[in-house]
């Protein structure tokens, strides 16, 4: 054991770290808790146990469309934000050309925007361009905000890459595509996989653009959660939650067993 | 392996408003071996990558065979480099490591196998096929580099730093290992480097190089006996250098009176216009004695002075010299294992001496 971990100012390390668990996990537990109270309120403590909320959730259409619509759209996301983030931070690292740092900033800049301004810009621009499928706006919004993700990852985990590796490879006689292919695109796997993650997490629970393009025929999951909360709030809502709490965690465990996540997260 | 003949026409590579190499021709014989020798900065790197196609040359011309690769992309080179760190790809196993160039060659699995096996025979590490590079220590790595380049049966063998990265006992013995290699392949190499020692050791040629421009190329003794400029006399190991006047000729020496004070008789006097010179002395050709109330005086290649410092470095001794008219001046003086104790200690007063024929004339610009 790492000695920082033992010793007499052990126990605060312990105390601060259990106060910070506690602190991050209580109100997803408590979300967890409520959903399956007896009663057609939500109330905590929970009033008995029941799981009809969840047979509830499960059968009500509203919210099936709206997972398949949130699953297609971030898988779209992520494939988008992966085609475009990774030849994007790949340009920004190894190009020399004026004004990298520029169009850095720019690419990124989605990530401190106010989600809800890009996305009523996103609104107009579509509008005036005349694009009324209101699925294919969702996956252009979405892109939009997940893209910085990937190209945040990407670049971070390329600037690791020793660039001789790629020299070496193409003394060897592999062209540039090859030399992607079979030496950088090893090296960066854990960076990758990371950003889709991030890609595929933010648009999943995506609701300040979601909001402004999405239509009633097209509601992502957020927006059918909110809708349900601000009609009746009974433990159907936290029953939604959970279910989508319990697919966030099976897809980072997922992550976890293929390239292990404490790699891909630490670049 | 076929030896390439590898020529560089006027080659310039500007970056915006700075000059990396500066009109620079070469030529390097078939199956020698050439050393790019400079301090940092002064284009060697540079001239070593455009040979490789790794960076593209503002104007000029390389020919390999007479054949113009100039605009040849680097995969199409057939070329084996080596780098400081060695650049082995840290997710592919040593035997990965080297099947690569021959995958990259459409070289089908089975006889790929056994020309790998055969490289790695040739680099001495036929039990490590299975390793990662990181299991690896920095030798082996460079071994397995080596390896790599060399399976593909390249034209030229570049070397970019190669053993810098190695501690100073392995990187001797494996410079010599290297230039034995090479010697037994036949196969043209260039390599880049600071270090004089791994130039002078491993390189049929030598190519000093400065602030993009060659200072001058020849052999080892050239270099180091006939230094062309100030800047290769101080490079390339240690001189003492006086800075003086020619005083007269004599046939096809003459003598030179140092600012110093110091009159200094050479052998062998180049053809100049100015009278302007440096006169370089290798610390070897110093022989330091015991003053004793020796006559000095007007007599060349003599000079009295104090012993500053004394450094013992094993087989020889640096003695630290303060002439009478300041200047400093160092000897190295070989150590005799019956002798004890050194011959002359701090606060000494000594003559120095030297041949004629160790004062080496270069006219100043």
């Amino acid at each position: 054991m790492d000695e920082r971990f033992s010793g007499p100012g052990a126990w605060i390390l312990y105390a601060i770290t259990i106060a910070m668990m506690i602190f991050i996990l209580s109100p997803l537990l408590l979300v967890m808790a409520v959903s399956v109270s007896d009663s057609y309120f939500v109330t905590f403590p929970p009033e008995g146990f029941t799981l009809k909320w969840y047979a509830k959730v499960l059968q009500d259409r509203d919210f099936i469309d709206a997972m398949q619509l949130s699953i297609l759209l971030a898988l779209g996301a992520t494939i988008g934000s992966l085609l475009l983030g990774v030849p994007a931070a790949f340009a920004l690292v190894r190009g020399d050309f004026f004004g990298a740092a520029a169009i850095t900033g720019f690419l990124l800049s989605p990530l401190i925007f106010p989600a809800l301004v890009t996305g009523l810009a996103l609104l107009q621009v579509l509008s005036r361009l005349g694009s009324e499928d209101a699925r294919l706006n969702l996956l252009i919004g979405h892109i939009v905000v997940t893209a910085p993700y990937v190209i945040r990852t990407v670049l971070s985990s390329l600037l690791l890459v020793d660039e001789n590796l790629e020299d070496a490879a193409r003394t060897l006689g592999a062209s540039r595509m090859r030399t992607f292919w079979r030496v950088t695109l090893p090296q960066i796997a854990s960076g990758v996989a990371a950003g889709g993650l991030f890609a595929f997490m933010v648009s999943f629970d995506n609701y300040p653009i979601s909001m402004w393009l999405a239509n009633s025929e097209y509601s992502p999951v957020p927006l059918v959660l909110m809708r349900q909360l601000v009609n009746v709030f009974d433990p159907s809502v936290p029953a939604m939650s959970t279910i989508i709490i319990l697919f966030a965690m099976a897809g980072v465990l997922v992550l976890e067993r293929l390239v292990g996540l404490r790699r891909a997260l630490t670049v | 392996m076929k030896s390439a003949e590898v020529r560089l026409e006027n080659i310039s590579k500007q970056y915006h408003r700075l000059t990396a190499v500066d009109n620079v021709s070469l030529k390097i014989e078939p199956g020698s071996m050439i050393a790019l020798l400079g301090p940092s900065g002064c284009g060697k790197t540079t001239c070593l990558r455009m040979i490789a196609g790794l960076i593209r040359p503002t104007s000029g011309g390389i020919f390999v065979n007479n054949a113009d690769i100039t605009h040849v992309p680097v995969h199409r080179r057939n070329i084996g480099m080596l780098f400081q760190n060695y650049a082995l790809f840290p997710h592919l196993t040593v035997e990965e490591n080297i099947a690569f160039g021959l995958e990259m060659r459409g070289i089908k699995k089975a006889a790929a196998k056994a020309r790998v096996a055969e490289a790695l025979t040739l680099v001495q590490l036929s039990s490590f096929g299975g390793r990662y590079p990181a299991q690896l220590s920095g030798g082996q790595q460079q071994r397995v580099a080596l390896g790599r380049a060399l399976v593909i049966e390249p034209a030229m063998l570049l070397l970019d730093e190669p053993l810098g990265a190695l501690d100073k006992g392995l990187r001797e013995s494996m410079q010599v290992e290297l230039r034995a290699l090479q010697q037994r392949l036949g196969l043209t190499t260039i390599m880049v480097t600071h270090d004089q020692d791994e130039a002078l050791t491993m390189a049929d040629k030598i190519v000093v190089m400065r602030a993009g421009n060659l200072e001058q190329v020849g052999s080892a003794t050239e270099i180091y006996q006939r230094p062309v400029s100030k800047f290769v006399a101080s490079f390339i190991g240690v001189s003492n250098m006086f800075e003086g006047a020619v005083e007269r000729r004599e046939g096809a020496g003459g003598l030179v009176a140092a600012k110093s004070g110091i009159r200094l008789q050479v052998d062998s006097m180049p053809s100049m216009a100015s009278s302007d010179v440096t006169v370089s002395i290798r610390p070897e050709a110093i022989t330091v004695e015991k003053a004793n109330g020796l006559e000095v005086a007007d007599r060349p290649n003599v000079v009295a002075a104090r012993v500053e410092q004394v450094i013992y470095r094993g087989f020889i001794s640096h003695y630290y010299l303060r002439t009478q008219g300041g200047q400093q001046l160092i000897a190295f003086e070989q150590n005799q294992l019956h002798t004890t104790g050194l011959r002359h200690t701090v606060g000494d007063e000594v003559v120095a001496r030297w041949d004629a024929s160790s004062n080496h004339v270069i006219p100043n610009p």
